[in-house]
């Protein structure tokens, strides 16, 4: 208590008025204590003692720094209606374009350098972690200004050119994915058959030199030709069909049956003919290291991308693009 | 929501405009905050404290109506009276009360449906 004839009045009126620009402080003082001073004196008038009326007549103006706010027309939220939209469409947009790029980035750039796989990962989740912290912060700190700052809104209206293309339900859409999976696919059997026996690899003798493994004709290769055309199937499926929670179910199966083999023999070395490696000078010296984590991270890359998309176009249950973020 | 707070929900809108009306014909006499409030409430106008005070500093900063502190008294004063932009307004807004009223009457008689 600074002196004993402090009263609440004085109190919440400097509660209220620290608030306000100083311009507008010796009014809005003035100003409050009227209010106050005729609710309490109509409320004493009714019978009640003086400083129950003056304690009612402050419960009924409410907190003072809303008061205040509203005096002299500040926002009471961190962003309004007018902002809030541009706001979250910004965040959503940097949160699924910037956060996995990043992230995969840290990753790869960490196994080029050899270090340990969990510490890799530790280490783009702890970047993207820091990095999704900021993301969120620094475009809300930029709205929650402009927020608060006088003058017209820029100019973001909307207008008829923005509305989004109606999802394609029919077959029709989907026939480009079908006929590029077709043909990606006939492609990638002819190769792995046609590499044991026509590769452009020759030995010093002149013979053919087969690029994988010829020992995996006994099981693997054949795995993977089945694979292969069960991915065709897959692909008519989703033509006839569209996405759907099972087939987003069976993607995920049918890449895992490819990636863990694939991997698996790859990463032992059974994948790769070590005569074909003999007449390609490898390993490259430094460079090896290298190229086998490029490969290993990009194979994972793609199928978890592939798995991803595959639910992506599930939810929002159509076949297009899964690229048009920020469309929203 | 219950049935009453939607009922009390539109009664507020129904009412808002006409809150600012009232306080543009009743300030052709200059008069201060509590006893406008007092004055509306009794001839039927409902308005509490929370909505009054603001609206006042609001139609002063529209130049609607004009203010002078009143310190002959024990409390100082804030006494707002109609600027001739606020009669102005008081004109149209009568007018078109009056307009909707008129519309109200002849949906609720049928005759232009």
């Amino acid at each position: 208590m600074t002196a004993p004839t402090t009263t609440l009045t004085d109190r919440y009126v400097w509660a209220a008025v620290r608030t306000v620009p100083d311009a507008q402080r010796a009014d809005l003082d003035r100003e409050l204590r009227e209010r106050i001073g005729d609710a309490s004196d109509a409320l004493v008038g009714t019978g009640r003692a003086p400083a129950d009326a003056e304690r009612m007549a402050l419960v009924e103006l409410g907190d003072p720094a809303v008061l205040a706010a509203r005096y002299v027309d500040r926002p009471l939220q961190l962003i309004g209606p007018r902002y809030f939209l541009t706001w979250w469409r910004l965040v959503k947009m940097l949160y699924a374009i910037v956060l996995p790029i990043a992230a995969g980035a840290v990753l790869l750039a960490k196994m080029l350098s050899q270090a340990p796989i969990g510490e890799s990962f530790a280490d783009a989740f702890s970047v993207a972690f820091a990095l999704a912290v900021h993301l969120g912060f620094w475009p809300t700190l930029i709205f929650a200004i402009l927020e608060r700052s006088p003058g017209r809104a820029p100019d973001l209206s909307w207008n008829p050119d923005m509305l989004p293309e109606l999802p394609e339900t029919g077959r029709a859409g989907r026939l480009g994915d079908l006929i590029a999976s077709l043909v990606f696919l006939t492609l990638f059997a002819i190769l792995i058959i046609w590499q044991g026996y026509g590769a452009p690899v020759v030995n010093p003798i002149g013979e053919t030199v087969p690029v994988l493994s010829p020992d995996l004709w006994s099981f693997w290769i054949p795995w993977f030709l089945v694979l292969i055309g069960l991915e065709m199937v897959f692909a008519a499926a989703i033509y006839a069909w569209g996405w759907n929670w099972w087939l987003a179910v069976v993607n995920l199966l049918l890449n895992i049956a490819f990636i863990v083999p694939a991997l698996w023999l790859f990463t032992t070395g059974q994948l790769i003919n070590p005569e074909f490696l003999d007449v390609i000078g490898w390993p490259w010296g430094e460079a090896g290291g290298v190229v086998t984590t490029i490969i290993v991270f990009g194979a994972i890359a793609v199928t978890v991308w592939d798995v991803i998309d595959g639910v992506i176009k599930t939810v929002r249950g159509r076949g297009g693009s899964a690229l048009s973020l920020g469309r929203i | 929501m219950s049935m009453d707070d939607t009922t009390a929900g539109h009664l507020q809108e129904l009412r808002r405009g006409t809150v600012v009306l009232g306080c543009l014909v009743r300030l052709r006499e200059p008069d201060y905050g509590y006893a406008l409030l007092e004055s509306l409430n009794r001839i039927g106008i409902t308005v509490d404290a929370n909505t009054l005070y603001p609206l006042l500093r609001r139609l002063e900063k529209q130049g609607l109506l004009t203010s002078e502190w009143n310190t002959d008294e024990a409390r100082p004063r804030k006494f707002y009276r109609t600027s001739p932009a606020g009669e102005q307004l008081a004109g149209i807004l009568t007018a078109d009360w009056k307009n909707i009223d008129r519309a109200l009457a002849r949906l609720t008689s049928g005759d232009e449906r």
